[in-house]
Parts: structure tokens; C-alpha cells; sequence
């Protein structure tokens, strides 16, 4: 999947509108971006600057979760000194941020359902194609994984544009106890759909699941992968995943720019 | 800026140049990611990313990793060979009124010959800059940059093959550069670029495992800037060829520093993916600087370093 170019890349400086705990390390930011708010489309991230002291010098991939008008939101897990650092920015505090980026997904025109699956903050991912295909009047199944009932995300956000929610948490608080992954397949098993399509994002481990289900059903599978960024723009080379290009052959493209979004079964699983 | 303001031109061994500031190797692509946000035609060249003989697929992830003020990078020079960057990428450079300036890697001397003279028939290509110091490689690369015999026999050999100007790329990652320098200034280098990256890793102390792939890596970014200062420093004191100084710079101040240290231009690397108009940035403030300090001309403040005389107690 080839990215469109980065002509309609912006790098606003705004500030921070509003910036809240939603689940437990969990965040939902706000903020104008005119520009990145019209020409967003579904899987596309920005890359936000943090801090502009010393220390930190990388900025910080995130996908666009929302957008209306002319805000943007991010949903954002803290996983480390950076994700901290701004879940601790109040307010009106100023912030660089670089987009949309990347490729996006491609729409199904199948009149059988979409089904989103989302583990932990994977599913900020899939939130702004989940709007634009009920605006199609597509019929949406939403898969939502996470630890545990406090870190649950996104569920009233789902139900509230009318996609039904199934849930799964590590330890059983809430919903299915066990993977996500496992009620996929119980959904497949289950249910005589001619042609589904599947939309993940999440940790490694569940994508490469998906990956092996959705090849066992025979679903058209699309997956947004993460990696460690450095420009976001395509030129470092530094965000690469492996992709076949034949049966044994793969070749390394570039998450930040012919990704995040890809087929499931082009990625080559084996090399990681 | 006033177009007829001669203040910031500069000639890098015969690069003629509209100001001494150019885009760093591997940190800028081939010219075309970045046009949203830096008029190419207002750089005083582009130096694109490593080309080597043929196409290479780069090494394993993870590549890149964070570290304090700075970023480890094993890329492993993944790049679209000579012939790919002939055909595909040059067209697009072609349309601008910027000097390009080719990255050429190899690992053997042949390698480097190789993708010199398909450069030098090719359109639109004002220099070469041989990069002797690419730490992510096993075999080629650095050794050239290393070992001072290695590196005055491959520059001898390419100077042979080639009347492009020939900048030098110098690895920081050697007991004294000034060796190295003098070497490749005698082989018939017209000016050297200082530095490349230096040799680093980072680890992960819960898996005990290295956070790259190639478990070494190399360090840009603001950590090493006092370390490419020095550099460009004992290399200005040791050559008469002309020194583009790297390695850190964010802001027209750092800019300035590596002028005074002995620069005659430099090139913004890692500041390129934090800000992706760091590059005009430091134009319009190098611009702001000599106004303000009353300078006519950028040259003035090459080498002018102003060491204090010791003091006898
Ligand atoms: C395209 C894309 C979209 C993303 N969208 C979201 C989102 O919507 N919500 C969300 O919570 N997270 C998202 N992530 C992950 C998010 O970027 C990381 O959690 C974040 O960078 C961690 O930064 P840190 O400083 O807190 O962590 P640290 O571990 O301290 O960071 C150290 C370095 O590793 C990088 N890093 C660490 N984890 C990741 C990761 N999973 N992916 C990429 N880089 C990482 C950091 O950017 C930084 O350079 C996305 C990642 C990508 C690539
Ligand atoms: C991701 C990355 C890729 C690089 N690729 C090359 C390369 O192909 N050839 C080269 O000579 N230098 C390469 N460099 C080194 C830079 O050109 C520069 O010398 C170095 O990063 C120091 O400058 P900085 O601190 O401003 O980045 C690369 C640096 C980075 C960070
Ligand atoms: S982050 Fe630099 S190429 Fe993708």
C-alpha cells in the first residue's frame, strides 16, 4: 500500500486544549490542528513533539483517534518517560505536532461486516474508521481487549455511533476472560458471513494472531503496525518492517510511510 | 533574505554555494520527503542519502533507538543503488536550483569506483562525498576511515576516476583524526565533512538484550556535539582544505560554534526529524547573526576561535 505524499503534511504549533485520564494510564488529548483535522484520514498518526528541553530530542507517534471541526484527539497509554511527561502537560501548554501521516485503510465494500479488532490502546487506531464506515451504513463489529475492567477504552465511543461491542479482559473483570483474539475466532466459527473483513491494531503478539486466523478463515485482513520512529517522514529508515514481496523473498518498508496500514499476511512474521 | 546579499555564499571545494548550509547525509532522504517544509532552493546543497553499487536491503529492526539528547541508528545504509538513484531520484533534484552532493559508500574499493563514474555521467550531480565512516557495516565503510593508508588509497584511487569535487566524510571514531584528515587532503580530497556518527550502544537491562539488532550502533543528535567540535577543531588546525562540520546541530547558535571551531560550512542531520524546517531555520538565523554582530561575510568567522594566551602564575 503506497502512501499519498506528504504535500498535505502540516507541522502546527498548538496547545493543548484539553488532556484527561479516561482509563487507568490512560489519556484522551485535544487540540486545534486545522489543517491535520481536514485532511486526516482512518489509520493516519501524528508525530508530536513533547519536550523541547534537552534530554528528550525524538518526537512520539500517535494515531489521530478523533476529529471534529478543526480539534484532533489522541488516546494515549503511558508506557514511558515520554508518554508521562505528557500526560502531565496541563492545559494551554504549547505543542508541535506533525501531520496526518501515513497510508491509511482501505475501505471494504462488502456489505458483510467490519469487524475492529483492538487490543489496549491499539483500538485509538480504528476509531476514526470506525466513523467513516458507519457513515457508510457499514455494519461494524467492534473487539475490544484489555487488561482489565480499569483500562478498558473506547466501548461507549463505539456503542455511541451504533457498532455493537464485544469484550475481553486478560484477567476476566469484564467481558470474555481470555484474548480477544479468542473471540474472533468464535465469531468466524460461528457465523456463516461469505466475506467479512478484519481491522486490528494492538500489541505484536495479537496482530501476529490475528494474522494466523484471519489466514485460516481466509479474511481480508488489514493491520496498523507500530515501530520506534525517528522523522516519521520516510527518510531515516529507521521504523522498517519486513514485507514479503514473494513467497520467499520479504524486503523492509517503512511503517511511517508505506505503512502503518498493511495487509496482515504480507508482513513476514517469521523475520521478526 | 535579500537575494543579492553576498554575506552567506561560500565555496566548498568548488561547490559554489548561496549560504554554507546543507542537509546531512541519511537524515534527508533524496530532497523530495521534505518540500512541504524547506525550500530546496534555498539550501546551499543537498546531500542525499548513501548510494552503494547495488541496491541494498539495510539490516535487521530494530534500527533506531533513543538515548539522552541523541538517537542510535544501524540502518545499515538500506538504499536504492546508483542506478536506481540515477533514474528515480535525480529527475526531481534536477528541477532545482541546489547543488546535490552524492553520499557514495562501498565495501571494497572497487564498490566506490564503481558507483563514482556512473555518477560522474550522470546530470545534475555537483560533488561526491565519500562516506569512509559508516559504522553499521562489517566489512568496508568505517575500516576505510580507520586505517590512514586504507583511506589515502581509496581517495587516490577515486580522484583518478573523477574531476567532480570530492568531499570526505570523516569517522569520529578513531584515536586521531588529524592522521586521517592529512591523509585524504594529500590523496586530493577538496574538502572533508566532520563527522559521521559515533560508535554507541544501548541495553535493555530487563531482557539483558541490546535495544538494536545490530547490537552497535551510531550516535547523532545534540549528545555529540561537543565531540564534533573538538574534532572539527583539530582537523582546522591540521589541513587547508575546507571542513563541513555536523554532528548535533539544532540552531543557528550551534551553527555558529562549528564556524568558529574552523567550519567553512556545515550540515543539519538528526535536527531534520525533530523540526523539518530546522535546516531554514539556521539559515534565516545565520542571516540574523552576522547583521546583529556587524560581520560582512560568514568567512570571517571560520577558525576564529579565540583561545586565551596562558597565563604564567
Ligand atoms: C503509527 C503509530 C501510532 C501509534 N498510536 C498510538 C496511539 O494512538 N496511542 C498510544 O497509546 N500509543 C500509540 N503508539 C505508540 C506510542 O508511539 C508509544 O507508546 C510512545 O512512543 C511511547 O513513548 P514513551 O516515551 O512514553 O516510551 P519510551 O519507551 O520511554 O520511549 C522510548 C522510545 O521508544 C519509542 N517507543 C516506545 N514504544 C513504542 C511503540 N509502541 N511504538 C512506537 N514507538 C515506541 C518512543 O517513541 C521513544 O522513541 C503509536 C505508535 C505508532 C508507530
Ligand atoms: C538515520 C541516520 C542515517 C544516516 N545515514 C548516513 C549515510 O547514509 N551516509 C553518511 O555519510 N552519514 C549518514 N548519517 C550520519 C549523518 O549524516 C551525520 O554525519 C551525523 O548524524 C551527525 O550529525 P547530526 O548529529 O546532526 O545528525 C546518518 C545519520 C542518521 C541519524
Ligand atoms: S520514521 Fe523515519 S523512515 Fe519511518
Amino acid at each position: 500500500m503506497r502512501s499519498n505524499c506528504s504535500l498535505n503534511t502540516y507541522d502546527t504549533r498548538t496547545t493543548i486544549l484539553s488532556n484527561e485520564e479516561v482509563a487507568e494510564a490512560h489519556y484522551l488529548l485535544r487540540c486545534e490542528c486545522a489543517e491535520i483535522a481536514q485532511h486526516a484520514r482512518p489509520g493516519q498518526f501524528i508525530h508530536v513533539m513533547i519536550s523541547q528541553g534537552p534530554g528528550m530530542l525524538l518526537r512520539r507517534p500517535f494515531t489521530i483517534y478523533t476529529v471534529e471541526g478543526d480539534e484532533i484527539t489522541m488516546l494515549y497509554q503511558i508506557i514511558g518517560a515520554g508518554t508521562e511527561q505528557l500526560s502531565e502537560m496541563p492545559t494551554g501548554a504549547p505543542l508541535h505536532v506533525l501531520g496526518p501521516l501515513g497510508n491509511t485503510f482501505n475501505l471494504t465494500t462488502n456489505p458483510e461486516p467490519a469487524i475492529l479488532v483492538g487490543g489496549g490502546a491499539g483500538i485509538a487506531s480504528l476509531m476514526l474508521l470506525a466513523v467513516v464506515l458507519r457513515e457508510k451504513d457499514i455494519q461494524t463489529l467492534g473487539l475490544v481487549g484489555a487488561q482489565h475492567r480499569a483500562r478498558l477504552l473506547s466501548v461507549s465511543d463505539l456503542e455511541s455511533i451504533g457498532i455493537a461491542v464485544h469484550i475481553a479482559t486478560d484477567d476476566g473483570s469484564i467481558g470474555h476472560h481470555g484474548y480477544v483474539t479468542e473471540i474472533l475466532t468464535d465469531l468466524l466459527r460461528e457465523t456463516q458471513w461469505h466475506r467479512p473483513t478484519i481491522y486490528a491494531c494492538g500489541p505484536h503478539g495479537m496482530l501476529a494472531a490475528v494474522t494466523e486466523i484471519a489466514t485460516d478463515f481466509q479474511v481480508p485482513t488489514q493491520i496498523a503496525m507500530e515501530n520506534r520512529m525517528g522523522c516519521a517522514m520516510g527518510v531515516c529508515l529507521g521504523c522498517v518492517c519486513p514485507v514479503r514481496i514473494d513467497t520467499d523473498r520479504f524486503e523492509y518498508q517503512r511503517v511511517c510511510t508505506e505503512g502503518p496500514v498493511f495487509n496482515a499476511t504480507d508482513i513476514a512474521w517469521d523475520v521478526f | 533574505m535579500d537575494a543579492t546579499d553576498l554575506s552567506l555564499n561560500v565555496n566548498i571545494g568548488g561547490i559554489q554555494m548561496r549560504n554554507p548550509v546543507m542537509t546531512a547525509s541519511g537524515t534527508f532522504g533524496y530532497g523530495s520527503e521534505y518540500v512541504n517544509f524547506v525550500d530546496l532552493n534555498q539550501l546551499g546543497a543537498v546531500v542525499v542519502k548513501g548510494v552503494t553499487s547495488v541496491p541494498w536491503p539495510g539490516n535487521p529492526m530494530q534500527r533506531i533507538m533513543e538515548t539522552p539528547s541523541g538517537m542510535l541508528n544501524a540502518i545499515g545504509l538500506q538504499n536504492v543503488g546508483v542506478d536506481g538513484f540515477i533514474s528515480e531520484k535525480l529527475p526531481y533534484l534536477r528541477d532545482f536550483d541546489v547543488p546535490v552532493i552524492v553520499n557514495v559508500c562501498g565495501k571494497t574499493v572497487e564498490e566506490y569506483l564503481i558507483v563514482t563514474e556512473k555518477l560522474n555521467s550522470a546530470d545534475g550531480v555537483a560533488g561526491i562525498e565519500l562516506n569512509i565512516s559508516c559504522p553499521n557495516l562489517d566489512c568496508g565503510g568505517m575500516s576505510f576511515g580507520v586505517d590512514a593508508t586504507l583511506a589515502h588509497e581509496l581517495v587516490t584511487e577515486v580522484r583518478a576516476k573523477t574531476h567532480l569535487p570530492i568531499l570526505v566524510k570523516l569517522s569520529p571514531n578513531v584515536t586521531d583524526i588529524t592522521l586521517i584528515a592529512r591523509a585524504v587532503e594529500d590523496a586530493g580530497a577538496n574538502a572533508l565533512s566532520a563527522i559521521n556518527t559515533l560508535l554507541g550502544m544501548a541495553i535493555n537491562a530487563e531482557t539483558r538484550k541490546p535495544e538494536l539488532a545490530n547490537v552497535t550502533g551510531g550516535l547523532s543528535g545534540p549528545a555529540i556535539k561537543p565531540v564534533a567540535l573538538r574534532l572539527v577543531w583539530e582537523v582546522y588546525k591540521s589541513v587547508s582544505i575546507p571542513i563541513v562540520g555536523m554532528g548535533g546541530i539544532m540552531t543557528a547558535t550551534d551553527a555558529v560554534e562549528f564556524f568558529i571551531a574552523g567550519s567553512s560550512a556545515v550540515a543539519v542531520g538528526t535536527a531534520n526529524f525533530v523540526n523539518p524546517q530546522a535546516s531554514m531555520e539556521v539559515v534565516k538565523g545565520l542571516h540574523a547573526y552576522l547583521k546583529e554582530a556587524d560581520i560582512g561575510s560568514i568567512k570571517e568567522l571560520v577558525g576564529s576561535l579565540q583561545v586565551d594566551p596562558p597565563t604564567i602564575a
